[in-house]
């Protein structure tokens, strides 16, 4: 069971972004990517779920989740096969609110079909309080006028109802406090003793000591240059980039 | 075949008492007044008002009202020599028909009472007991007018005048049915009053007249909803609702038009505001091929409010030209006009007018007119006039047009949600202001449209 990237190279017209990524994930893994401003990690991110405007130049690119090939498939379709990104500039959208957005997005989910809205309410409060997201939150348009630490909240809470099978989170820990880096900390470690696979793209390393992760990648220059364990990231934290 | 063509595409069988020829002269006009057993003044008002719609020329924005043809159309058609006192004594046919629109549900959840029209005759009403006990007077025009001939005569045509426009001309020579609402001094009524309005004859025109008098310190609610069935000639619909609110009485008025998409819809609607009344307008127009209407507010009275709030909705092949009027007479008026369009495919206009006159200062008014646009072919075009004459007033006005952003539906196909369901999502965000105004069922009602209407693919 695995989140499988092979060969994947993607340009923007023709700015080249991405070389040959290979990389697999399994269920249950937390995998770090890490890299400078730049460098293509969230291009990475937005181009696993399916960004339309970006190219995919090499031939043999392949995209599996639990051996299915994906990579021909829309963005709605790979998110119904189990994969999530978490955004880290999620848009807003006026007069959607956040439960109806968790409602419409849990449709699809074969967990929640047999569920009464009630029980379905109750879900997402449950998850809303491991998160310390206010009852009222869900009533406001999704991330109209909320602070980061908000938008964060609300990517989390959507991962968490979703429980997908592989999860890409960009930057989750950006601008968050202590509190709130804490509460994103605890969700991640929860979703990864579901089976979730993780991807997480971040700066720093306060993220990482909380959760722990075996594997870390350094992205540079849309390259994969080095991959190791844990005291890899602690090397970054010490030394920047320079020396890669 | 899409669910919605099948619900509101039926058609029954005609089954008429008596209908009018074909086209518009003196003689029918006579006949029609004869045939309902008119007073002489009310003779006279429709043969003068035939002299002004064939003096007026068509309100000519886009030439789009070319292709009416007066003179094949029916003016009057009494489907039944009797009217039916209650839901039981209605022929089944008839009733099959109000069944599948869903009123009699409505009616026993919500409704103060029923006047149900059925093509040009209201041919049903049940007005619930505690109303007509508290004075209220609820019927059918026709009947209004035998019943109480001197009220109607003080109030017909007081403030749309058959010279106002050509359409409001045809209506008052050609008048038939509508209803007549009448709320003593003192008196709230707490249910809304509901009419559904019905063309169910190829080439037929439809002109109901409304009358609405509100006395001192009373409420009434009264919402109108209508769905046609759809016919391959033109139909024409010109109404005309005329609505005195007195001092401090407030009045709501609440339509929501889904007209087949070959009808006409041409409507004057006028509140009338005397000193710190309020009168509301809210207006969802989802069907028509196309519709003219501009609901107005005539502030009279000092500190009298009146509130317009609009919808539209326009797919391919339909044109929604709406907006709002508020003229302010006297001082410390205000109005607040808030109209929201949704273009998918079609056409949709806001033409507003704010007029605040030499004695009104003090006055405030506040326009918002926010459109949305789907896919490709959609427009969208915004004529806000402002014509302030004193000095000491505030205006605001502020129009945005905006489109689904593709980056909106990315995130949300990130989720898993179909493009499809995502747009509506989006518009059901967008409307939801306007819905949320509307009585419950109505609003479910919208909202299950909409959402048809997003399922179909931009033509």
């Amino acid at each position: 069971m695995s989140l499988k990237i092979k060969n994947l190279s993607v340009s923007l017209g023709k700015i080249s972004i991405l070389r040959d990524i290979n990389l697999i994930i399994k269920s249950g893994e937390i995998h770090v990517l890490m890299g400078p401003n730049g460098s293509g990690k969230s291009t990475l991110a937005q181009a696993l779920i399916g960004y339309k405007n970006y190219k995919l130049n090499n031939e043999n690119y392949e995209l599996k989740i639990d051996g299915k090939n994906i990579n021909k498939l829309q963005t709605d379709e790979r998110a119904r096969e189990g994969l999530f990104l978490a955004f880290q500039n999620p848009v807003s959208v006026t007069g959607v609110s956040v439960a109806d957005l968790l409602r419409s997005a849990c449709q699809y989910n074969d967990k929640f079909k047999k569920f009464s809205i009630w029980e379905f309410n109750k879900q997402i409060l449950k998850k809303a309080q491991i998160l310390g997201i206010p009852q009222d939150f869900l009533k406001r348009d999704v991330n109209e006028s909320f602070s980061g630490g908000e938008k964060k909240k609300l990517e989390m809470l959507q991962a968490l109802m979703l429980k997908p099978k592989y999860a890409i989170f960009d930057e989750v820990d950006t601008g968050l406090d202590m509190d709130a880096l804490k509460k994103i900390a605890e969700s991640i470690i929860y979703l990864k003793n579901q089976g979730t696979g993780i991807l997480l793209i971040t700066h720093y390393s306060l993220l990482l000591k909380l959760v722990k992760p075996k594997f870390v990648h350094i992205l540079l220059k849309g390259r994969i240059i080095k991959s190791d364990g844990y005291k890899l990231a602690m090397e970054v934290e010490k030394k920047g980039y320079a020396n890669f | 075949m899409q669910i919605s063509d099948y619900t509101l595409g039926f058609r029954k069988p005609e089954k008429y008492v008596y209908k009018s020829k074909k086209g518009l002269s003196k003689k029918i006009v006579e006949e029609i007044s004869w045939f309902k057993n008119e007073p002489e003044w009310m003779k006279k008002f429709r043969l003068q008002a035939l002299e002004i719609f064939h003096r007026q020329p068509l309100p000519n924005y886009e030439n789009e009202l070319s292709k009416v043809n007066f003179d094949d159309l029916y003016y009057y058609i009494k489907p039944l020599d009797k009217k039916a006192a209650s839901w039981e004594d209605l022929p089944s046919e008839i009733r099959d028909t109000y069944d599948r629109i869903g009123i009699p549900e409505a009616e026993k959840k919500f409704l103060g009472g029923i006047n149900a029209q059925y093509e040009s005759e209201v041919v049903y009403k049940s007005i619930k007991e505690q109303i007509s006990k508290k004075g209220v007077i609820f019927l059918d025009m026709d009947s209004a007018l035998q019943e109480y001939p001197d009220l109607v005569k003080s109030y017909l045509g007081t403030i749309v005048n058959p010279n106002d426009n050509k359409f409001a001309a045809l209506n008052s020579a050609v008048w038939s049915g509508g209803s007549f609402i009448y709320v003593p001094k003192g008196v709230k009524v707490e249910l809304p009053l509901q009419a559904y309005f019905r063309i169910n004859a190829p080439k037929m025109g439809q002109f109901e007249r409304t009358l609405i008098i509100v006395e001192e310190g009373s409420f009434v609610h009264y919402v109108e909803g209508c769905t046609a069935p759809v016919y391959t000639s033109s139909s024409l619909h010109a109404a005309v609702v005329e609505i005195f609110v007195k001092k401090g009485a407030r009045v709501r008025y609440t339509t929501v038009q889904n007209w087949s998409k070959n009808v006409y819809n041409l409507v004057t609607k006028r509140m009338h505001i005397d000193e710190e009344g309020i009168g509301e307008w809210v207006d969802g127009n989802l069907g028509s091929k196309l519709t003219m209407k501009y609901p107005s507010v005539y502030l009279a009275g000092r500190k009298a409010h009146g509130e317009i709030l609009s919808l539209a909705y326009a797919e391919n092949g339909q044109h929604q030209d709406n907006g709002a009027r508020a003229i302010h007479f006297a001082s410390e008026t205000s109005s607040k006009i808030t109209s929201k369009s949704v273009s998918k495919g079609g056409r949709t206009t806001y033409r507003g007018l704010v007029r605040i006159l030499p004695d009104a200062n003090k006055s405030k008014t506040k326009t918002t007119c926010n459109a949305l646009m789907i896919g490709k072919n959609s427009r969208s075009d915004t004529y806000p006039a402002i014509d302030i004459r004193v000095s000491d007033v505030q205006a605001e006005h502020e129009a945005t047009v905006s489109k689904i952003g593709e980056e909106q539906l990315f995130y949300l196909a990130s989720r898993g949600i179909e493009r499809n369901q995502a747009e509506t999502l989006i518009v059901n965000g967008f409307i939801e202001p306007i819905v949320k105004e509307l009585p419950f069922e109505y609003a479910v009602e919208l909202n299950r449209l909409i959402q048809l209407k997003m399922e179909k693919a931009v033509g």
